[in-house]
This record gives structure tokens, sequence and C-alpha cells, in this order.
């Protein structure tokens, strides 16, 4: 569409390109600048729990090299199985800001890696926006592909999970899909090979980078396998697709983590079935122009019945004898949505594995998610071989994001780009003439509205690919006869619209998706003065100051990586989930008695215990309230002595008052939070031990503990941590006065302050002046 | 000659510390101060092996053990059976905390155990008898019983089988019995601890001699257990003994006989076995220490900077002493056993005594990776606990440990080269092969694709 200006005028083609440039500069300086909330408000620290693994992985490979990161075995997880860490990470984060270190230490800027982390995620939301401009661009038109890079750069979906600190895969692999996709269009368009090559290499970076990889690898084949069917085949989509699964094929496996798995598991099947299929095609295609019709006829039913059976049985065959890898968990979670809550209660105890509910879709897109279906619906009635892919990738998308809620984050690339297309086709209509006017308004809406940024440069955008569009189609559709008002009219609502959007991103983000997780802060309701718990800082702190260096502290898995990060000790578990028995074991201590889990905490040498406990400030996220899922995932491993019915009440409820059930109320768990707690009176009229965050008075209050002593308890009680008693601490089992056989009788000191003489029973006495009798 | 005398001074040192750790500071609570007199011979061989003994009454209001938290004994011999209530600082659980401490205590009570004794009887894991019972044993009585059969004589052979607690030569079948009056004690049985030193006869029973018996007696037979001894974790060592008469001297030195079948014997073994327990108690035997461990790759001095890899064959030594004679000697065994633990054992295997003395073992790590513990836990009876680990990493193979050129990838390579090879010749070929005109423009279509 920009071709005919640009080769007619090349003044105008200048403009274009500046502005084109200037809009996607401004994109990335107002996405990053709006994912800087945290930093500002808090500072520059790594968020939540994998960003610190990560953080702490990154900082180890730039302190000993690539290659002894690639064979760093850590004996500080998972004591004592120990962690590979080379060969169980996606490696691609740490290699791009160890990269960016090394790049910028080389041009004598001395950054900390801890900062460079830190930004990595906003400045790569400012790629992401590049890549889905191009790809936009590549699908309908240049200026929808503005319209998409200014969405994806403020929008909250994808906000959340590239916020500054939050140093993680996905904020760079959102950026390798894009481009990967934009890649792909590329050369499915062109059928060049060059391309495709690009395409698989940026696969590589993407499989480097996140395990989301495996859409990619299923999407694509999907794109070719639709195509097939819809009879789009061309010489062109054979050369890209192969070259690209061949290259692709062989580059993923170098990455350690995947390994085989390419050529081994189910998930990555669908892509080889599709290349054997567009061979065969190909070779039918081939043949149909060598053989007559009759010949050809005979050849295709035979043929074609014997293929399918000799793939059918080899698949069953292979996935019998094992060679190829059944579904994994977390996948058939994907398809049934109540599978992993019956069987993986570790996938399910994660909360951003739970459905998205209607509201987050909302929360996350906003406007984009009622534009998007018109996006679709534009792409639908002009079809071409990319926009069958769009579709594709639409739809499948918005599926995943319905099951699992981490998986927005593929869906908001998508809308982004098609929420664009339906703005840009919305414009085309209205935006036909009277530049004069249509800047009027623009300008009148900015001066009105003092927003930020962000809403500007949409006006601007919208204002200055409407230029463009508006000579583009200048001579075609002059004649639709839509009355300057109504124009105006839908213009301005439009408008609203999308400042509407840029508020509201703006206000997800600094509320929703800017905390660091790590520091909580909340405002005060009688002086509105802000507070900031500082609590885990303060018990890592302490951990690691206080502690022998080769400590083993235990604690739920949410928290290994923070420990290992901050604390720098050993851990039993920690968030990369891989060892299911090993978790359960440390859920069944928890969730035995104080007793029984001595044994299991001696056998694994553990010498901290810490846990999380809200109850004084009223924190949800406790381990009282994570409790349930530690008795599922050991009831999972261990069904004789954990049973979950156990921990409720006979009406089903799950309650730490009075009417608590007693498994609950003697557990470990139970009384490591709330021990002393009974103690404490949080405000004159309450009753002591007053829990804040179930809102109710604990039932177990006078407990002491016999294996255990409490070390060190946080400032707002966040964190308790415990020592565990070493068994020569139990130096002599006393017999208690209940089990001896003669009942003890009941004497009376009579020491006291003055009169420090004992008492010895017929003690003989000197009397003077006898002689004693014998 | 400098280095000479220097060499002395050295070893005249090392010699003062073994001296040092016998010549220790030992409190003896007294019920009267008679009982050092008609006890002489047992405190005299304390006092002969180096034992500085305090005598005090066990209601001495100025009794301490401990001043500005340092203790100011390291042994206590409680011979005060009727004591009710310890006097000054000492109470039960200051003697409890003692114990906790690695203090070593001897009791001895009577029939007439106070209270005091039984609280802390109980602390160490075993009863006193009622008040007033003793151990009556109607067979096996001494020839100077005064008619109650409570002065019984009880063979050697129930001693327990620990040549370090009660000494070699006592326990032999033609060994004096021991004679004995006093009350019977209750172990608990749930304490693994608790220590059977010595038992009476299967005819014996604990009861009060001058009521009928009624109740079923509190222990009977093999069970009364007449010398109690318990070694804490922390191997501090507590004796108790239901009489105090068996330390006295007169049944170090008086003649038994067994009243009914008259067997005469010169001597009890009484004073053979105290000393020997005496030695026990307070540390002079069985005593265990880890001297040195040392564990490297086979053909290598040191142990690996970071980690072992896995399948490595690895050398663990330990030096193992024992206390003999108030020096630290080599000790000889053949049952000590290593661990490789990883929550499990992997591997368990006997440690061989080498020439130089220490205990050495050989083995190939297993091939699993993981944080792993070389594990020496030897408890034996009479031996304090010897309990030593090592933490050592077990890690994978590096990317440059596998093989690189193995014979199943031999088909690939070929493979590889014969593709390069081929295609190398087919271009060749294409580019200097001249078509007819006719088949051309179908090879033009190839071409595009």
């Amino acid at each position: 569409m920009n071709k005919t200006p640009k080769m007619l005028n090349s003044k105008v083609a200048g403009y274009s390109s500046l502005i084109t440039f200037a809009i996607l500069l401004i994109a990335w300086l107002a996405g990053f600048s709006s994912r800087l909330f945290a930093v500002i408000r808090f500072e520059s620290i790594i968020h939540e729990f994998d960003p610190w693994f990560n953080y702490r992985a990154t900082a180890y490979m730039v302190q000993h090299g690539w290659y002894k990161f690639l064979n760093w075995f850590d004996e500080r997880a998972w004591y004592p199985l120990g962690r590979i860490v080379g060969g169980t990470v996606y490696p691609g984060l740490m290699i791009t800001s160890g990269g960016i270190h090394w790049l910028l230490n080389i041009l004598n800027i001395p950054v900390h890696i801890r900062d460079i982390c830190v930004f990595l995620a906003p400045v790569f939301s400012g790629l992401t926006s590049i890549s889905t401009y191009l790809l936009t661009k590549e699908l309908w038109s240049s200026g929808a592909g503005l319209f998409a890079a200014s969405f994806i750069a403020i929008v909250p979906g994808y906000i959340s999970r590239s916020v500054a600190g939050s140093y993680d895969n996905e904020g760079i692999a959102i950026f390798a899909l894009q481009f990967t996709y934009f890649l792909w269009v590329r050369s499915v368009k062109t059928g060049s090979v060059f391309w495709s090559a690009g395409a698989a290499l940026s696969y590589f970076y993407m499989v480097s980078a996140w395990g989301g990889y495996v859409f990619i690898i299923n999407l694509i084949p999907l794109h070719v396998f639709v195509l097939l069917i819809m009879g789009r085949y061309s010489p062109r989509l054979l050369t890209s697709y192969s070259t690209f699964y061949i290259l692709g094929l062989l580059f993923s496996m170098q990455i350690p983590f995947v390994g085989f798995q390419p050529i081994r598991t189910s998930e990555h099947m669908a892509a080889l079935g599709v290349f054997v299929l567009l061979m065969a095609v190909a070779t039918l295609r081939h043949l149909q122009s060598v053989l007559s019709r009759n010949e050809f006829r005979k050849l295709f039913i035979v043929g074609g019945l014997l293929v399918g059976v000799g793939v059918f049985v080899a698949v069953v065959v292979l996935t019998m004898l094992g060679v190829v890898a059944p579904w994994s968990g977390r996948f058939y979670s994907l398809w049934d949505t109540g599978y992993a809550k019956i069987h993986i209660p570790i996938i399910a105890s994660v909360s951003e594995h739970q459905p998205t509910t209607w509201f987050s879709f909302f929360f996350d897109l906003h406007i984009l998610v009622c534009a998007f279906p018109v996006g679709v619906w534009y792409c639908i009635k002009q079809i071409n071989d990319e926009r069958v892919f769009v579709v594709l990738y639409a739809i499948s998308a918005v599926y995943f994001a319905g099951v699992m809620v981490r998986l927005m984050l593929t869906l908001t690339p998508v809308v982004c780009m098609l929420a664009g297309v339906a703005f840009s086709g919305l414009l085309d209509v209205f935006l036909q003439e009277d530049s004069s006017k249509r800047m009027g308004s623009a300008i009148h809406a900015a001066a009105e509205v003092d927003e930020a940024e962000d809403s500007i440069e949409k006006k601007t955008l919208y204002d200055k690919a409407g230029k463009l569009k508006h000579r583009t189609k200048h001579d075609a559709q002059q004649d639709t006869g839509i009355s300057s008002n109504l124009k105006s009219i839908v213009i301005l609502a439009v408008l609203m619209l999308l400042m509407m959007f840029a508020v509201h991103c703006t206000w997800v983000t600094s509320n929703a998706y800017s905390s660091p997780s790590i520091v909580l802060a909340f405002h005060n309701s009688q002086d509105g003065s802000r507070n900031i718990l500082d609590d885990f800082r303060e018990a890592y702190y302490w951990l690691s100051q206080n502690t022998a260096d080769d400590a083993r502290v235990m604690s739920w898995w949410d928290y290994g990586y923070q420990i290992a990060g901050m604390a720098n000790r050993t851990t039993l578990v920690d968030n990369n989930t891989w060892n299911n028995s090993h978790i359960a074991l440390v859920g069944k201590a928890m969730s035995s008695t104080e007793e029984k889990s001595y044994e299991i905490m001696t056998s694994l040498d553990v010498d901290y215990v810490l846990v999380i406990f809200g109850g004084v400030i009223g924190y949800s996220g406790d381990d009282i309230n994570k409790f349930l899922w530690m008795v599922r995932i050991a009831e999972g491993e261990h069904p004789k002595d954990i049973k979950e019915s156990d921990y409720f009440t006979d009406r089903g409820e799950f309650r730490v008052d009075a009417e608590g059930a007693p498994a609950l109320l003697n557990c470990l768990m139970y009384k490591l939070s709330y021990y002393r707690f009974g103690e404490l009176k949080l405000d004159y009229r309450g009753p002591s031990g007053y829990d804040r965050t179930r809102n109710a008075v604990i039932g177990n209050k006078d407990f002491d503990l016999t294996y255990l002593e409490e070390a060190y308890t946080t400032e707002h009680w966040l964190v308790r941590i415990y020592r565990v008693k070493k068994p020569h601490e139990f130096n002599r089992p006393a017999l208690k006065a209940k089990e001896r056989t003669i009942p003890p009788g009941n004497s009376i000191s009579r020491k006291n302050a003055k009169r420090r003489k004992g008492y010895i029973r017929n003690r003989p006495v000197v009397i003077k002046g006898k002689r004693t009798l014998k | 000659m400098m280095w000479k005398a220097l060499l002395i001074a050295v070893l005249a040192f090392t010699h003062c510390q073994a001296v040092l750790e016998t010549d220790a500071n030992t409190l003896v609570l007294l019920d009267n101060l008679a009982i050092r007199e008609t006890h002489s011979i047992f405190f005299k061989s304390l006092q002969d092996r180096g034992f500085k003994l305090t005598y005090k009454l066990a209601d001495d209001s100025s009794l301490l053990l401990s001043r500005y938290g340092e203790y100011l004994y390291k042994n206590v011999i409680i011979f005060a059976p009727s004591v009710e209530e310890f006097g000054g600082d000492i109470s039960v659980e200051r003697l409890a905390q003692f114990v906790d401490d690695g203090g070593n205590v001897l009791v001895a009570g009577s029939e007439k155990s106070g209270d005091a004794l039984r609280e802390f009887a109980s602390e160490c894991g075993f009863e006193l008898d009622e008040e007033n019972a003793a151990v009556i044993d109607h067979l096996n009585y001494d020839a100077s019983d005064a008619g109650d059969h409570t002065t019984i004589l009880t063979s050697a052979k129930n001693l327990i089988q620990a040549d370090t607690i009660v000494g070699k030569a006592n326990r032999k079948s033609d060994a004096a019995p021991l004679i004995y009056r006093g009350t019977g004690l209750i172990a608990d049985k749930e304490n693994p601890l608790v220590l059977k030193v010595l038992t009476a006869e299967s005819s014996a029973y604990s009861y009060n001699p001058d009521s009928s018996v009624t109740d079923y007696p509190h222990a009977v037979g093999r069970g009364t257990l007449l010398i109690a001894a318990l070694q804490a974790r922390n191997n501090a060592r507590v004796v108790f003994s239901g009489s105090l008469v068996f330390f006295s001297d007169e049944s170090f030195t008086t003649a038994v006989q067994y009243a009914q079948s008259g067997v005469f014997h010169k001597q009890a073994g009484n004073r053979a076995v105290a000393e020997s327990i005496s030695q026990w108690v307070f540390g002079e035997t069985g005593r265990l220490r880890v001297g040195s461990v040392q564990h490297n790759k086979e053909g290598e001095r040191l142990p690996p900077e970071q980690a072992y890899t896995i399948t490595d064959p690895v050398v663990y030594t330990i030096a193992i002493e024992e206390l003999v004679d108030g020096q630290w000697r080599a000790f000889k065994a053949n049952d000590i056993q290593l661990e490789f633990v990883r929550i499990d054992p992997f591997v368990r295997t006997y440690l061989k005594q080498t020439k130089t003395g220490a205990y050495e073992a050989k083995f190939k790590i297993p091939d699993v990776y993981g944080v792993y513990q070389f594990k020496v836990d030897y408890d034996r009876v009479g031996y304090t606990h010897l309990y030593s680990t090592t933490q050592v990493s077990v890690r994978p193979l590096e990317h440059t440990q596998y093989e690189r050129f193995i014979p199943s990838a031999f088909p690939y390579y070929t493979s590889a080269f014969s593709m390069m090879i081929g295609v190398f010749v087919f271009s060749f070929v294409f580019l200097h092969f001249k078509d007819e005109p006719t088949g051309k423009s179908s090879k033009d279509d190839k071409k595009t694709q």
C-alpha cells in the first residue's frame, strides 16, 4: 500500500519513515518509562521468586564465565540432590544480560550486573514493539503496525511480566516470539531461504530463552497444515517450512535443557508430521505433473492409505516403547483444565496456572479485547497466506489464555496486532478528507485531557498514520458518502477510547503490576502515610549473617530461590519444581506432628526452618493459606501418612480456630506459624492470638516446641525462622513422671534464699557427752 | 642439642595434658563423713590414679558445682543414699545440667534412698525401687546373711558383656561372685542409652523383706538391675548402683560363700569390678576419638577443590584413637563401617586398618550426582559414640568429559561426509553438463522451486 506513494513522491516517503521512526521511538520510551514504577517507588531490586534465580545464575555466569556456568553443579539447591544448573535452564536470558554487561564493560561503562538484570525487560519491551510493528506491517499495513507497536508498549498483559526488576524469561521471550513470527511470515510471503533461515535463528534464540517455544513449533506447523488443507500449497511454502523446520530442529537441540526432546516428545511431533505431510504433498504434486490422471489416482489412494496406516502404527509403537515420551503434565492441563487439579497438585498449586477469569481479560487488555474480534474479522474477510497465520495465532492464543492465567502473555501480542488492524481499518474509513479539521480535533483533545505522554503519542500516531492512509486511498474511496459530522463524532469517540486505554494501562501498571513482592507497602488508613514492610529481606539478611555457611534451610518451595539468592544458604526445595517427591517430603514434614517431622528433618539434615506468617499484618499469601497444597502434594506421594480430609473439620471447613481439625492444630506448620502467637494482643479490645488474615482467634494457643527453637522472627512476624535441635541436644531421654513404675514422692524444697542447707534423712546427730552404743 | 630439649619439652607438655585429663577434680558427696572411712579402699584407688577428691556432706549449704559458668569439677560421686535434698547450689536439675554439659556422675543408693536420688535416677532413665525394698534371693545369698536373704551373691557372668566397663578378667567363669546388699533398679525399656551393667541371678526379686509379698514385685529375676549405667549422647557417663555397700571396704575384702551350695571364694569380686566401673565412668577407658579424616581421589593427595565427579574412585582414610593408660593410641577393631550417604547409604563398606593404624576404604563413587556424606557411625557398648561425617559434592560429567567419537555415531559421520562429497560432485556435474534444448524448460521449473 505504501509503495505507490513512495514511488510517486519521495518527500512523502521521507516523512513517513521519519514518522514511523519517531513513533517507534516514542513507543519504546513510553513502554520503558511506564515499567519503572517499581524502581521509582521502591528501589532497583529483583522482584518475586524466579527472577532471583535468574539473577543468581547470571551473576554466576558473569563471574565465572560461560563454560563454568554450563557445567555449574549447584550443591546449594535441592539438598542433598543438587541441581545441574547448566542443563536445566534456558540460558538465553543469562546470555543476553551477560552479553550486554560484557559489551558495556568493553566500552568502559561499569554497570553492575544487577542493574542490567533489572532494566533488561523494559529495554526489551521496546524491541518487542518494533518486532510487533514489523509483523503487523507484514500482515496488514504500516499504520496498523504503528498502532500495534504502541499498544504492546503499554498494554498491562505484557507489562505484568516485564516491569523493571521482573527479570524473567518472558521478558525477552515475547520479543523473540514476535520476531520469529515476523520472519516466518516474511519467509512464507517471499519463499526465500534467507528469511526462513532467519526465522530458524530467531527460533533458536526463543528456544534458548523460554519453554514457550513449544507454542511456535506447534503454531507454525499448524499454519502450514491449514494452508495445505485450504489448497494454498505453494513452492514458497515448501521452501520456507522445510528450511525452517530442519534448521530450527538442529538449533533447538543445541540447548542442553532441550536436548533430544524435539525428536522424542509428543509436543514436537506435530511439526515432524507436518514436515512429512508437506514432503508428501510436494511429491504428489510433482508426480501429478509427470503421471497421467488415472495412474495418479490409483497411486494416490493406495499410497495415501499405506502412509496413513504406517504413520499411525509407528507413532503408537514408538510411544509404547517409550521412545517418544508421552505428553507432559503441564501440557495435559492445557487441554483438560481439570486434569492438573486431580493428578498433579504441584502444577495446580501455582496461582498462575489457574484458569483465567473474564475479569482479567478486560483488566489486562481493556479496549483491545473488544477491538480484537474486529481485527480477526478483517483478516478473515481479506484472507491470504499470512493472515491465515494471524487468525490461527489468535484462536489458539485465546484458547490457551482461557486455560491458564500465565498464558495471557501469549495472547497479548496478537490482540495488540489485531486491535491495531481494527483501529487502522476504522480510521481508514473515517479519516479520508479534511486533514485540517482532523488535526484540530486531535490537538483539542490533547489540550483538554492532561494525560501521560502515552495518550498523546496515541494521538500523534493516529494523526500521522492517517495522513499516510489518506494519501494512499485518496483516489480509490473518494465517493464514500459519510457526513463530516459523523466522521468527527466517530473519530472523537475512538480518541476517547484510546485515551481511556492509556489511562487504564498506566493505572493498572502502577497499582497491580509494580509491586516487587519482596518489599511490601501499605497505606496507613489513619494518616495516609505509606509504610514499607521489609521483613523478607530482614529475615534473609539475618540468615546470611547468623547461620553457618553450609546451614540447610527448609521452607516451602516458593521461597527457595529467594533464600538462595539473598541469604546464600542451602535449600531443600525451590521454585524449579523438578522433583515432586522431594517437595512432597517437605510437605509431609510440614503437615506431620512435630515428632514425626523431626525424623524427616534429621534425615534431610535440616538446620533451620523458615515459615511465612501473615497473621499479624493480615498478609494473605502466607504459608497457612498455602498449607492445603502442601497437604495435597504430600498426600500424592505418601497417601498412608497424610490425608487431606484430616485437616478439615467435620463440616469440611479449613479453619484455624478452636473448632479446627486436630491434625491441623498439631501439625508442624501450625505450630511454627503460631508459636507464642497466643500471647500476642494486637489491639486493646480484641482477644489475644487473633489472626488478622483468617479473622479468627487461633485454636491452639499454649504449646511448646520440643524439637525446634525459635531463632528469629521479623518485625511484623512475617518471616519466622526456627532452629532444628540436633540429636545430641536430647542428651538423655529422661523418664517422665507419668511413665514411672513407682509414683514420685511429693517433696517440697526446703531451701530458700537464706537457708541453703539441704536435708538428709536420719542424719546422725552428734550429741555431746554421750558414748556411741555399739 | 637445642632441638632435643625442645622435643622433650613438647613431649612433656603433651604428657602433661594427658595427665591433666585424669587429674580432674572430683566432688564426693556423702551422707556422713564416716562413709569416707568405710569406703577408703575405693577412694584410695581413685586417688592413686590421680583424682583429686573433695569430700562434702550432701546437705552442705556451701556446695558449689560451677562458678562463673565454669564447672569446678569434672566428676561427681554421690555416696549419700538418704539425701532428700542437696544443699547449696546443687539440685537435681543442676546435676542433670552437669551431665548434659559433659560431666560424669557415680551414684550409689540403698534400701532407704531419698527423693533426690530418685529424681536424679529418673532424669537418667531408671528408677530405684520403692522405699525399704531390697533385692532378695533365697537361693544365692551369702553365708554372712542375717536371715532375710538380702545379702546376695551374683556371679560374674551377670556382668554386662563389655570389657571396657567391667574389665575382661572380671567376667571369667571362674571369677569370684559379687556381693550386694541394696535395692533393685528398674530401667526404662524405651531408653536405648541405658546399659544393664550388673543384674541379679534369676532367682532374685526386689521387695520389702519385712512384709509379705502381696503385689507382684517391680523387679524379678534377671530383670532385677543391680548396677545400671547411662552413656548420654554427649558421651557423659552416669553409673547408678542400688547398693552403697557394694563399694565398701567390707565388700572389697570379705570372703564369700554361697549359703546353699557352700561354694567358697577367698575374696568377693567387688574390688576389681568397682575399680573397673569407676575407670569407665570417669572416662579413663572406653574412650575413642577421631584423629583425622582424609579423602581424595585415588592416586591424588588432596581432595578435589570443588567436587568429585560421578564414578570417581575414591580413598577415604580415618584415624581412630583410643585412650589407653592416659595416652591416645591407634584403635584396633575390624567392625568399623563407612557409609556414603545421600539420604540413604549408597555405599556401605568395612574400613580396613593400614600399617600406620589408620582405617581406609576404597570404593567407586556411585553414578548418581548429589551432595553426599562420608559417615562413620561406630556405636559399641562400652565405648564412646564415634560419629564423623564429612560432606562432599558429587557432580555429573562436564561437557568436555563425555566421549566424543563413539562407534554408534559412525553411520552419521559417514552420511554427513558422503553427502558433502555428493553435493560437490553433483554441483560439478550440474555446472558442466550441457543439456539438450528440449529438456530445458522442465529443469528451470525445478530450479525455481
